[in-house]
This record gives C-alpha cells, structure tokens and sequence, in this order.
C-alpha cells in the first residue's frame, strides 16, 4: 500500500482511457504530452484559446463541480456537462481510485464538429469554444457517437419534480448562450444535443472572463480542492499557461489527434 | 451596503451606497465569423432574458450554508423571488481554510480571500432542497391512533392556528400539572439551539437534547480529557505529517474548507496516512492506507506509543512541564508491542513500528480521529490513546498540530425560569445523563429511547418535540425508537420532509430550508469569525421559522421569567414588546451578537462584507503557555496551595465557594493558562478518571487501555458492518434531492472480493444483511477498498418515507443495531454491528 507512483497513474489512465472514454469499441492509448505544453499554431488567430488544467492530485471526487454545473446551466436529469471518474489504479492490492472531472475538452480538432449534417455545432474561432446553436440542431445525436470522449449528451425532456411540478424553481431559465430559454415541453434544447460551453454565458462582450466578479465557469468556480484551474491557453502569463510550463501534463488519447485544450496533472 | 456589481467592483464589497447603477451587461449575438469548414454563425442572445435573469438582475445575498451541520458562507442570487444560484463566500473562512493566516494572506475587503472559497456537491444543490415538491406544505394532524410502524397516519391538514393552539395546550396543561419535566425537546445542534435551549429552561423541562451524541462526543471525550479541548483542530496545511483515524474529511466535507488543507498540505510535502477498515475517498489521495479491524484503532495507537518511548522519540521537554502522568502511561504501554497490536488490528508489527517512527522523526505532525473509531463501545479510550500520540510529540496549539480553537463568537445569554419552571427542571434528566462519566449536554439519545421503550427511567414523559431530526434512522435500533414513540401521548415532528419519524407523530409541521431562515453560526475554524444565516426568501408556504414557531409557542403558553417577563415577546435587547414574531428574534440575537465578541447589532453583521465577522488578531498558538494577566491575579484564589506556589496549583478568579472560575494553573513556577483538565495539564493519566464509574456502573480505567469492544464477530454473524459518509449526502436529510442523487444515486453494500468468493456472492447480487435485531435487504459490490473481514456502506439511504424519490433507495442498517450507547460518553454506537450475509 505504498505511495501513488506516477506510473501508477498512467497506467490507469490508459485503463480509463478505454474503459470509460473508448468509442467506436477501440482500445486506445496515449502518450505523455511533452510538447503539448507549447502554445498551437492554429489556421486562424484567435483572441483567446480557452481552456483547463486540471491537477487530479487536488481532486478529492467530490463532485461539486457536477452539481454546481447543474446549477448553472439548469441541465435537466441525465445531461451532466461534466462527470467525474473514478477509475481505479491498476495492479494495485486495494481498489484506489482515481478522480478526475471530465468536461468537455474543446478539441483543436473536434470530431464532433465536422459530423454535424445541419451545422449546428461548430468551433468559435474568437475562443475556441465549441458550441451548439439549438434552434439548427436536428437532435440526430452524430456527434455524440463522434466525441472520443463521452462528452455531449442529448435532452429527452425529463425534467427535475422543481421543474416539472411548476414550483417557483420552473420559471428560472437557462443562462447557456445568453439566451435565457425557459424550459418547456418539446422546445430546444429538449430534443437537441447538449455540451459544456466554459460557461461562455459569463463572458462579457469583449469574450473576457472575470475570476473575481464569479464570472467563472462554475465547475473551476465551486471545487472544493481547487483542482479546477480554468484560463487562457494563448495567454503566456495566464495560471493555465504557467501550470502547463511548470508541470508535465497529459491529455486524454492523444493518438487521436483532437488536441484537446483540457489537460491534467498527474 | 452590499453591492453585488459587475461593472463597478465585480464581485465587490462596497462601503459606499452610492454605487453608480450598471447597464446591464450587452446582449447582441454571441459570435465570429466562420471558420473555414466549421459552420459557425450567429446565435442570437436575448437582451431582455440578460436584463432579467442575468448575473446583475436581482440580488446577491451573503448568508450560510446548512445543506450540513459545516455553515459554509454562500452568496445565493434571487431573481424575481426565486433562488437561481448559490455560490460560495469568499468572505467567509470556513470556505477556504481553518488557520488566520492563510486566510489573510491575499485577503481583501473587496473580493475576500485570495483564491476564492469553495462549496461542496450538497451546498450547490440547496436549491432543489429549497424547491423540493415533495416538502411538507402544511401543518398536519393524525387522525389514526395506530401508531405502528407502516401505518398510514391518516393525516388531516389544519391550519397554523390550530396547531399551535392545540400543541400549546397540551404543554400549557402538563405544565398546569407540575410535569413540564416530562416535556421531551430534541434538536439539531447546529441551527437554532439557544432559543429551544431557553424554550425548555423557562418552560421548566431539563429534557432538551440535541444532535451531538449521535456524532462525535466520544471523539470530545476522548481529546477533552487527554487536552481540555473536546474539539480541537488539526491544522492540516501546516503539518509535515498527518495521520487520521477513521476520519474522512476529504470526502464527509464537514467544512468545506477541509479538502483544500489536505490536499495543499501533501502538495507542500506533508506525508498523509489514513487508518480505516474503509479506503475511504480520504484514504484515496493518502501516500498509505492502513486497513485495520473496525475498533482496534486504540490499540494501534498504544503500540505506536510503546515504539515512540522505546526508541527515545517523545519529545521529553515538553512532557516533563506540560504533562502529567506520562510515567504510568509508559509503564502501561511497556508491553503493548507492535506484535501484540498486529494480533488485534491485524496491522503487520512491521508496518506499526514504521508508522511509530514517521509519526515521531516529522515535525509537526499530527494524529486525529473522529467517528469511525469513536462509535463502538470502546471508542472514548482508544480516541484518548490516539489524542496521546499528539502528546508524546508536542503536538498541540502549535503551527501545524491539533489546534484549540478560539471560540469567542455570539453570547448565549442566560435565562431565568420561574419557580415552577426551577422546580420541575430540577427532576433528572430522563436520558440518564448523570451516569456517563464523559456525558455531553447533548444528551444519549439511545438512553432516552431504550428508557421510553422499555417503560425504564426516572418518570413517564408524555410528550416530545423533534425539531429537524430523525431517530428513526439516525438513533441504532430502530425497532426500539419506534416502540418508544408509539408510547408517547403526543409526538411533534418538525421537519421539511415527512420523515421517517415525522411519521410516526401525531402533529408534523412544516420547517424550513436554510435559504427561509436565520441563525449566527460561530465558524469551526481557529480564530474566532461568526457568520449570518439570513433568509433570502421568505418561507414558500407561509410557514414560521423554527425559532418563530417556539416564540409563538411560549406567547400562547403565557411563559414568564423569573421575574415576570414575558419573555417571547420582550425583546431581549431592546427590552419593549415586539409583536412581530420575525422581529423579536431578530432582536434576540442582535443581543447576542451586542454582548458576544463581534459587538454589533443584526444589521451591522449583515453589512459586513460577505455578512461574516472575523476577528482580525487572527489565530494564536501556545495559549497554554500564556500568562494569567496580572490584573486578574490580584484577586485570584489559588488550591490547594493557597500561596500559589507549588507545581499544578489551580488560579481562580476568586474564591470557589464565591463561585470561582478556573483562569489557570501554576506551571514551572508561573500562573499560566494551561489546559482545561482537571490537573491544567496534558493528561496521560487521568485520576480524576479512575474514581469514576461507568453507565454500566463499571470502574473507569483512568490510563486509555485498550479494551475490546461489548460485540464481537461470532461463528453465526461473522463480519463486521460499518457505515461512513460521502460529500454527496448528509445523514438522512439529501436522499430526495434529485441532483446529489444523480451524483450518488444508492448504497451499495462494500464487500471485498475475497469475502465474497467464500460466500458464493458476486457483484450486484442482493443479499440479506442479517443480524440478531433484524434483516435488511443490501445491494453487494466488491472492493477491495474494505478489509475482507468487514462490510460496509454510506450512510443515510433506505428511506420508507421523506419523499418520491427517497423511499425505497438503498439501504439503511439502523434497525441491525441495538438502540446502545457507549457508557463513558452516551455516544451512539452505529458501527457496533456483526453480520451475516445471505444471498437474497
């Protein structure tokens, strides 16, 4: 019962890599990132490259992250814009887990993007973040089977009893896009695909945010363990850039080329 | 005023009222031109939906947390009425850290402490508590006199009037009677305690309990008679090693600031070992796990204590002037060797003597136990031979060791009961507290209910009132609490939800959620700070807070004072009559607050940014060690030695029979603070102790011997069963709460691998947990996170009542106990169980 080692970890994340994460039945694994910690050159220039790091050692499993992302985005039963894992630590005697909270990574190159019959789903190019317009999405759930990573969820119209027996609660929208949509029967996003969006609703309209106003995606906002750091990839000088300099990071499946903007310490 | 702005201060504290008003932040279109092949385009905002329901739309209320008894700081948005978000307080210490300064460090009035605070799965989830459709609307009565267990009450909702009419009158004709005495009151400990407190004192009831023994006495007992301090705090992020005890504070988030510490303390080098049948989620971020035998922990801690004195590692200096007893205690341990504990804990001597001397070579290090082992019947003398461990190291009020906390914060004032009321409390307590040694003013419940069930005790009571409780699952023994509360004349239950123990009453009125209510909450951290619970929207249906419904109650009793005071409609600050009821208890802890360390009214804590008052001195170390100030000495009384000279000489104010309080004790030739034992020392051997005897009426061993505990596995029930608790769920209280059940949806029964191969079980099977007092039905998963001599599971599933998406989830294992409690300290025994398993 000795100390996690750092192999330890890897070995569990191939394991969770395809186990919990693995689409299309393939058994997947990936590398450690050297190079990921340099900043992409990407087609177009974007003002910002928003993304996490996320230190696995901070995480205590909790799961506020999950539900304060509920919260915030007033996603109804079964959609969870983040989950957390607790794969266990290979070859181990006693069953440790290990946990990490899984968001939507906003891939570089998001297969779930170019699956998309109607476009409906695509990669902002001011920030990065992908999003999903509800009123063109079709609800025919291609992207849900391209996301290496269990990431998109699609809305069957259950609702929570506050919602669904019209208390109080039922009035209060959805702030997801700014567009503040009151949850009713057979409207979108019921029956559309829905996804973490970084909380982009809190964004002001030069596409900043603002840690100090709350104005924080509400995952890296509430974590009991501050293992959420959220930020700025394209900026040098932000938290996220300096961690991904200082620490070695990985990213989930690697091989596969998304490049996701999601990393983790080990 | 507080100001919630965006455009001004963000998240800003503002002294000034004057806040220049903000647009609303722009709507427009969230967008960019495309990029090549992606189809991105316009999605329209909606600029009236920004203005409505945005971020700056409405109010940011500060207020706390009681999704558990923890009182995080939140910051809850009403928009429209409504509760749309809750959002942690970064004003608030509990939020982010238990010592001062690393609070302070990066603090600002503006935007409080420097990373932000946090709040856990259950506080974010206040809300769907708060919008529950399942609550209980209105006050109901039972018509049927069937009070058996699955009986249906037969319920008829009556208005607010009549039930505090016909409730008032029956404590009005008890009280007629000369038997106010036989007036039960149980409580939670963490919300509203002064007021009911007072209710039952002025009433003339010595009978209010609360939820305390249920919890952690034995942990208070344990450290109170070894420190002087039932409840210190291990001050995690300073520490270079950090061993705990059937604790999981990384995951049963009491304060939230607790996962911060630990984790922060091994990233700053700290080694973390976790002892625990369970690998507990705590466990999971530990360098070592140590699976031992559930209740053996003590003697762990006693071979670890053989090894330290062996070796020569105990820090001598401070034994030698701040301790006594330590050479019974080495004498005692001389032979509890690390081979003989093996045999016990099933702790390899190998692994115990290494243990022994990691604990020892760091500086500081700290040991801390709470609940796990504390809940068998053992469980007060093998907390004190853990609280030692601290001891033989100098591991106490120092940086990075078990801290007392300085708890200055709102004032209880005293009341005074008339003379029939001083004449009725002046019967026994009907729970028997007397008889436990290390008894806590909380009460046994598990006496109370095995006295009620089994026509045992001083007298018959007739009546209890149960305010946010629910011993039916919360009390060991649910066969027997349900015995006793049938035997009742009348049963209050006051509660959100129809619990299970609401059902069983013949009156349930509505309670209210947090979000509905106030209270002052002294934080749990080592520097006095006190923050306010305010309702940030009134009760949904009308109802009085719990604090209004005991004004309302002792209005209509007509309840006095000793000296004629109506006392629920004086206000006790403003001392004139208020009518309205709100207002009055507004005016009650104004006056605590005014006489209490923050001395400010209600409404100045409310300014306070994030409406939490912190003490700025911060917290102090070593306070043992500080000086009885001279002022105090001119007129203080020294015994025995009335000049004050000789080593361990108790200082009191004055003389004891002028009713005399302890200030301190002589050490090293000073008067100086000292611990609060009996000796003012660090206790290793409490003598006291020795003359005392147990509710079994047992001698009490004054050294922390290990003893096994009363029940031990058998060839019939062969395993131990556990429980524990996880951030996703608080006691009894969550399982209806949709989004903490998408979390953590049920209570699988742990059972390792190994276990359940010998038993022919496999993963997801159903089985009976069976034990002497009954069977309950358990979903088993295998682990091999538990030792393979022990079963176990989270606590609080297994409802029969509450609400729709509560009842039938999971598992509950109360009813497989006996309704006991640990003799030293009344503290409920719910890890005492032995099992079997069947396969169902």
């Amino acid at each position: 019962m000795a100390a996690v080692g750092r192999r330890d970890l890897l070995r569990h994340l191939v394991k969770a890599g395809a186990i919990a994460l693995a689409a299309g039945g393939a058994v997947l694994e990936f590398g450690a990132a050297s190079e990921a910690a340099a900043p992409l050159e990407t087609p177009t220039r974007r003002k910002h490259r928003y993304g996490m790091v996320i230190d696995t050692r901070r995480c205590v499993g909790c799961r506020a992250c999950v539900v304060a992302c509920k919260a915030e985005n007033k996603t109804p039963p079964g959609v969870a814009y983040t989950v957390v894992l607790d794969g266990l630590l290979g070859e181990r005697p006693d069953d440790r887990p290990l946990f990490m909270t899984k968001p939507c990574f906003h891939c570089e190159h998001p297969p779930c993007v170019s699956v998309c019959p109607v476009g409906a789903t695509f990669k902002r190019r001011q920030d990065g973040i992908v999003a999903v317009d509800y009123d063109r999405c079709i609800g025919c759930r291609y992207c849900i089977t391209a996301c290496p990573y269990g990431a998109r969820f699609f809305d069957f119209g259950e609702n929570y009893g506050a919602v669904a027996e019209g208390t109080p609660y039922a009035q209060v929208p959805s702030p997801e896009y700014r567009q503040f949509r009151v949850r009713a029967p057979g409207a979108s996003p019921v029956g559309n695909v829905r996804k973490c969006t970084f909380c982009l609703h809190l964004q002001d309209e030069e596409g900043r945010y603002n840690r100090a106003a709350g104005r924080w995606p509400a995952c890296a906002k509430t974590c009991t363990g501050h293992a959420i750091r959220f930020g700025d990839l394209g900026d040098p000088e932000s938290e996220v850039s300096r961690l991904l300099r200082a620490r070695q990071p990985i990213r989930l499946k690697e091989e596969l080329g998304t490049e996701p903007n999601v990393y983790y310490l080990l | 005023m507080y100001v919630f702005d965006e455009k001004i201060g963000r998240r800003k504290f503002l002294k000034l009222s004057a806040a220049t008003a903000a647009a609303a932040a722009g709507a427009g279109t969230l967008t960019g031109c495309g990029t090549v092949g992606s189809g991105e385009h316009a999605i329209p905002a909606s600029a009236a939906g920004v203005e409505t329901w945005g971020r700056d739309a409405g109010k940011w209320i500060p207020s706390c947390c009681n999704m558990c008894g923890g009182q995080s700081g939140i910051l809850a948005h009403v928009v429209n009425g409504v509760v749309e978000k809750i959002e942690p307080n970064p004003w608030n210490p509990n939020n982010y850290t238990n010592i001062s300064t690393d609070f302070f460090e990066g603090y600002t009035e503006e935007y409080g402490c420097a990373e932000g605070g946090a709040i856990c799965p259950k506080g974010n989830a206040g809300i769907v508590q708060l919008y529950d459709p399942d609550r209980i609307k209105k006050p109901l009565k039972r018509a049927n006199r069937d009070k058996s267990v699955g009986a249906d009450p037969k319920w008829q909702e009556i208005s607010w009037d009549q039930a505090v009419e016909e409730i008032a009158a029956k404590m009005k004709a008890l009280r007629g009677a000369g038997e106010a005495h036989k007036l039960l009151w149980m409580s939670e400990d963490h919300s509203f305690t002064h007021i009911q407190a007072d209710f039952c004192k002025l009433f003339g009831t010595p009978n209010y309990v609360n939820h305390s023994n249920l919890c952690d006495v034995a942990r208070k007992a344990s450290f109170g008679t070894v420190m002087g301090d039932g409840r210190p705090l291990a001050d995690f992020i300073q520490s270079k090693h950090i061993m705990l005890f059937g604790w999981n504070p990384a995951s049963a988030i009491k304060w939230v600031h607790l996962p911060r510490i630990i984790t922060r303390a091994i990233e700053r080098g700290a080694r973390l070992v976790v002892v625990d049948p369970y690998l507990s989620d705590t466990a999971a971020k530990a360098h070592e796990w140590v699976p031992i035998r559930p209740s053996t922990d003590g003697a762990l801690a006693l071979a670890m204590g053989h090894v330290i004195i062996r070796d020569g590692l105990h820090d001598k200096e401070s034994i030698a002037k701040w301790s006594v007893g330590f050479d019974e205690y080495a004498r005692y341990v001389s032979d509890k060797t690390p081979a003989w504990a093996e045999k016990i804990t099933t702790v390899p001597a190998r692994t115990i003597e290494r243990l022994a001397r990691e604990f020892a070579a760091a500086k500081p290090a700290l040991a801390d136990v709470w609940s796990g082992p504390g809940q068998h019947s053992n469980g007060v003398q093998g907390g004190r031979a853990i609280a030692i461990l601290n001891a033989l190291v100098g591991s106490y009020d120092r940086p990075g060791t078990m801290v007392m906390p300085d708890k200055r914060g709102n004032k209880h004032q005293e009341v005074h009961p008339d003379d029939a009321a001083q004449k009725t409390r002046k019967e026994p307590r009907f729970d028997d507290l007397g008889k436990y040694p290390l008894g806590h003013g909380s009460g046994v419940y598990c006496q109370l209910f095995s006295n009620l069930a089994e026509g045992k005790g001083p007298y018959r009571p007739k009546m209890l009132v149960c305010v946010f409780q629910n011993p039916m699952m919360s009390v060991p023994g649910t066969d027997t609490v349900a015995k006793a509360l049938a035997k009742l004349e009348t049963v209050v239950v006051v509660d959100t939800m129809m619990s299970e123990t609401a059902m069983m009453a013949d009156y349930v009125l509505p309670g209210t959620v947090y979000l509905e209510r106030y209270d002052l909450n002294s934080h749990w951290v080592t520097w006095p700070a006190l923050g306010l619970r305010q309702p940030v929207v009134k009760p949904l249906f009308g109802q009085p807070a719990e604090y209004e419904l005991v004004a309302l109650l002792g209005r209509k009793i007509g309840i006095r004072d000793a000296n004629g005071k109506d006392f629920f409609r004086i206000g006790p600050l403003s001392e004139k009559p208020i009518e309205d009821v709100t207002a009055w208890y507004e005016d009650f802890l104004s006056k605590e607050l005014v006489e209490g360390a923050p001395k400010m009214t209600l409404d100045e804590l409310r300014k306070l940014p994030g409406a939490v008052w912190v003490d700025k001195k911060g917290t102090r170390y070593e306070k043992y060690a500080e000086p009885v100030p001279p002022e105090k000495l001119k007129g203080a009384f020294f015994d025995p030695d009335r000049s004050g000279r000789a080593e361990g000489t108790a200082v009191y104010d004055k003389p004891k029979d002028k009713g005399g309080k302890r200030i301190g004790t002589v050490i090293g030739g000073k008067a100086v603070k000292g611990f609060a034992t009996k000796s003012g020392k660090i206790e290793f051997f409490s003598k006291w102790l020795g003359e005392k005897k147990d509710a079994a009426g047992k001698p009490v061993d004054p050294l922390p011997v290990y003893a096994p505990r009363d029940w031990q596995p058998s060839s019939e029930y062969p395993l131990y069963l556990i429980n524990w608790k996880e951030a996703s769920h608080t006691h009894t209280r969550t399982q209806n709460n949709p989004w903490l059940l998408e979390i953590k949806p049920a209570n699988p029964l742990i059972v390792n691998p190994e276990t359940a191969r010998k038993l022919g079980l496999r993963g997801g099977d159903a089985v009976w947990v069976e034990s002497p007092h009954g069977k309950v039905k358990a979903v088993v998963k295998l682990s091999r996170r538990i030792h393979p001599e022990v079963v176990g599971l989270q606590h609080g599933f297994g409802h029969t009542a509450m609400g729709r998406q509560a009842r039938g989830r999971g598992t509950s294992d109360a009813l497989l106990r006996p309704t006991k409690a640990d003799p030293l300290s009344g503290q409920a025994l719910h890890k005492e169980n032995c099992v079997r398993l069947v396969k169902a």
